[in-house]
């Protein structure tokens, strides 16, 4: 079938308005807005229901089109970006909110719905809740996030996003609508089991064997009150026992690490940013003694920071794509790494190395994950979109840290396809035999988002 | 800061990270790009606008008439830069857009509508983009009895002197009950509407010669009652180097100085409940929120309620950067938009202080059925019995 009857068919679908090979929107959705090499698309879609991205799926099936499905597109790393052309569709325009379900606390959304339509619609019809949503614009999606095994805000007390998922509905490369969690089996979707757990197929596998419709996300009592607590630590090597002794004392409803080398001032020092809530202001003057105390003893110091910076990090969500414009070139990419704690100091000295040898200024951190199970750690490189070798520069810092990162335990998060491939060729060869099994059962055509987790 | 087209966008166009604040509204609750809402595609967001000039600047992808529609497809009400969190740059978004516009111009893709803007502005029997036979405003200066030289020159502008004739005859009205020494001028277009598409070639000759007739009145202050043509007189005017040593009113801010200089008395009651519409050219572009609302308060028997979108949040009439023309029917659905967030205020009048608004909110009243009334606030104070005390201002 040629392109002008396969969009033809794309537009009986989902209306003459919504399927697109016109050369400037090919052009916006061949990139991200991270470092990765664009690649043409040949149509972009945006279905209404899932009816229609079933339709949309069997299209595909049957004429063996590449199909990528995206979110916010904000991953960074490329996962949207069509590399081996195709169709893009884009799910933004299936944005109900379609329940909260405040006893059982979850909220069932579309795949389109994104994280500032979430929070704004908790936070007035159901104030007593919050979702959980990532450090990133207000515009990525919900199941964007929880798919990529995002991470963000109530990480620390709840586990990463990707944990959160209660439920999801799926349209296979088949074009078969399947429920997984108890939505299979009850009305409410309101759990991942007690039955066989198929969602983590669906987590971190980059929309290469499925594209999720509908998604049950947890919810969370949020608290009165909420503030920080700063501390300043010199020596990263106390960081992995001070965050665990932290965690221990269960006042944190979220810990963060910052380390950068710009401002001057910062350079030389971790910071530890730890929420902390409460329902009135004693109880956060008891949790912000004890880590005074905690700071203390672990030879680091409570730090009194102005009321503009601690509004910087109470926002909802934190505006963390700033780094874009810190070289005025309106892009950066970071390779995140997830690491068990003790790789903390390890990892601060590789992002540090490997930053000064690209000439970038080093802009590191991290958010714990799950009372301490784990830290998503991120280097970060920020580059010029305006100048190709920048870029090329920010690709291999990107690189190096991944191998890096690998050699050391960790495993780079939503890692883009070059980082992909160097997490397969670490992997346990029967991991990937499982993998390109289930992989070929699913999508035998090899049509879903194709490049990314390539067992070769 | 101010953007010069020649040079400036260029180099800033790529910081744009396309995050997508821009979309929204300050809470996130609802998107507020009146572009992005209705085409829904990555594209039609500011940031996609801006991605896409950037590609035309490095050649990555070609001028095209469906990538000058994507650039046109956009009523610059300046949401975007009102919610970009990129403060080195996020006031240039709007004149980025229409320097690639002017860009588009010169290339031969300004689309067929919007073409006829400029046909008609350059037109010697025109001077105005409705077509309409130029008004030299003889006949309103004998009809109002206006002296050819005064402190005051009413700049009418072409939305009221063309199409929303009683709220330009509530302007005059009002200006002679307060005793202000006025007057009118054979105006041309201020030129927003083409500055606003990117056909600006002829636009100095314009502000010259405005600038000449209102140095001939003896004037040393201009008042319009349209947002519009304010923000063009005391903006864009001085982007394009004029040089001129009036001041600039808003008709609004002349009422709120007679209030509060207690010269201006209302004495009868207007017993409806409004909402106000804060028009972008006025509230965006130049931050003026509070007169309106202050004046609309200080009125007998008023009820002034709030639309959940308001201030900086407003959402767009719909009518400016060209949609009105380009995208007639798309921008009367923006204006519906509006229209049933008026509706939940339990308002059964909108009002608000720009002709090319009411053009827009009435059109979509009109055609949607909406019983509501549309008006101008200068028009509500031209029903009004009111007192002027110390005459002359």
């Amino acid at each position: 079938m040629n392109d002008k009857n396969i969009l033809k068919e794309l537009e009986d679908i989902v209306g003459k308005d919504f399927a697109s090979n016109s050369s400037g929107d090919l052009y916006i959705y061949s990139q991200d807005p991270g470092a990765s090499i664009p690649r043409p698309a040949d149509f972009v879609v945006m279905p209404n229901t899932s009816k229609e991205v079933q339709d949309i799926m069997k299209l595909a099936n049957r004429e063996k089109v590449p199909i990528v499905p995206m979110g916010g597109g904000l991953t960074l790393s490329g996962l949207v970006i069509p590399v081996k052309g195709g169709i893009v569709m884009d799910m933004k325009r299936m944005n109900k909110i379609i329940e909260v379900n405040e006893l059982s606390r979850f909220a069932l959304v579309e795949a389109g719905v994104t994280s500032g339509q979430l929070l704004a619609y908790l936070n007035e019809n159901h104030p007593k809740l919050q979702p959980p949503i990532p450090d990133a614009p207000p515009s990525v999606t919900i199941a964007g996030n929880a798919l990529i095994h995002g991470s963000g805000y109530l990480s620390q007390k709840f586990g990463d996003h990707g944990a959160m998922i209660n439920g999801l509905e799926v349209v296979l490369p088949d074009g078969g609508l399947y429920k997984l969690g108890s939505c299979a089996v009850s009305d409410y979707w309101f759990t991942r089991g007690p039955i066989p757990d198929f969602i983590g197929l669906f987590t971190s596998s980059f929309g290469t064997l499925g594209i999720v419709t509908k998604l049950s996300i947890k919810l969370f009592p949020k608290p009165k009150m909420r503030d920080i607590v700063f501390g300043l630590c010199k020596d990263p090597n106390i960081l992995p026992e001070l965050i665990s002794n932290i965690t221990f004392t269960d006042v944190a409803e979220d810990i963060l690490l910052g380390i950068q080398d710009k401002p001057d001032w910062m350079k030389g020092y971790t910071f530890i940013i730890v929420y902390i809530t409460g329902e009135s202001e004693e109880e956060l003057n008891n949790k912000t003694k004890i880590l005074k105390k905690m700071y203390r003893k672990a030879k680091s110091r409570y730090m009194k920071v102005p009321k503009r910076i601690e509004d910087i990090f109470l926002e909802k969500p934190q505006f963390a794509a700033k780094a874009a414009d810190f070289r005025k070139g309106g892009g950066f990419e970071y390779v995140g790494a997830f690491i068990p704690l003790q790789l903390i100091p390890e990892i601060i000295q590789i992002g540090i190395d490997i930053s000064l040898k690209h000439g970038i200024v080093p802009t590191l951190g991290a958010r714990l994950i799950g009372q301490g199970h784990s830290a998503m750690f991120f280097i970060s490189y920020s580059f010029n979109r305006a100048d190709p070798e920048d870029m090329k520069n920010a690709r291999e810092a990107l690189h190096d840290t991944d191998k890096a990162v690998l050699e050391i335990g960790g495993i780079p998060w939503k890692a883009e396809i070059v980082g992909q491939q160097l997490i397969l060729e670490k992997m346990d060869p029967n991991y990937k035999k499982l993998l390109k099994s289930i992989k070929n059962l699913l999508d035998p055509n090899g049509i879903m988002n194709p490049g990314n987790w390539e067992v070769k | 800061m101010t953007l010069k087209v020649e040079q400036d966008w260029k180099d800033i166009v790529h910081r744009c990270f396309r995050c997508g604040y821009c979309k929204f509204t300050y809470d996130y609750s609802d998107f507020n790009c009146p572009s992005y809402k209705k085409f829904r595609f990555e594209t039609y967001s500011t940031g996609g606008r801006l991605w896409l000039i950037y590609g035309l600047i490095t050649g990555e992808i070609s001028w095209s008439q469906d990538v000058a529609n994507v650039l046109y497809a956009c009523p610059t009400c300046g949401n975007c830069s009102e919610n970009c969190r990129f403060d080195k740059f996020n006031d240039l978004l709007v004149d980025i857009i229409e320097a690639a516009r002017a860009e588009a111009v010169e290339k031969g893709f300004c689309p067929e509508r919007q073409k006829a803007l400029i046909e008609r502005t350059d037109n010697p029997e025109m001077y105005n983009p409705y077509g309409e036979q130029n008004s030299d405003n003889e006949d309103l200066k004998k009809e109002y009895d206006l002296p050819d030289k005064a402190e005051w020159v009413y700049y009418i502008g072409c939305t009221s002197n063309y199409r929303q004739k009683n709220l330009r005859d509530a302007t005059l009205r009002f200006l002679k009950k307060a005793n202000i020494d006025f007057t009118l001028i054979d105006e041309h277009c201020c030129c927003s509407p083409v500055m606003r598409t990117g056909q600006i070639n002829s636009v100095k000759d314009f502000i010259n010669f405005n600038i000449t007739k209102i140095n001939n009145a003896g004037a040393s202050k201009v008042i319009t009652s349209c947002a519009g043509c304010y923000r063009t007189l005391k903006k864009d005017w001085l982007k394009y180097g004029a040089d001129y040593n009036f001041q600039i009113y808003h008709t609004v801010e002349l009422v709120k100085e007679l209030l509060d200089d207690g010269k201006l008395k209302f004495q009868s009651e207007y017993n409806k409940t409004v909402t106000y519409h804060d028009p972008c050219h006025l509230g965006r572009h130049m931050g003026i929120y509070e007169v309106p609302r202050e004046v609309y308060k200080q009125i007998p028997g008023i009820k002034l309620v709030e639309m959940k979108r308001n201030r900086e949040n407003a959402w767009c009439c719909g009518a400016g950067g060209g949609v009105k023309i380009g995208y007639p029917e798309w921008s009367v659905e923006i204006s519906k938009e509006r229209l049933e967030e008026a509706n939940t205020t339990g308002a059964s009048v909108i009002s608000s202080v720009c002709p090319f608004c009411r053009t827009n909110l009435s059109d979509a009243n009109d055609k949607f059925d909406m019983n509501f009334e549309v008006i101008d606030l200068i028009e509500i104070i031209d029903k009004l019995d009111f007192e002027i005390t110390n005459t002359k201002h």
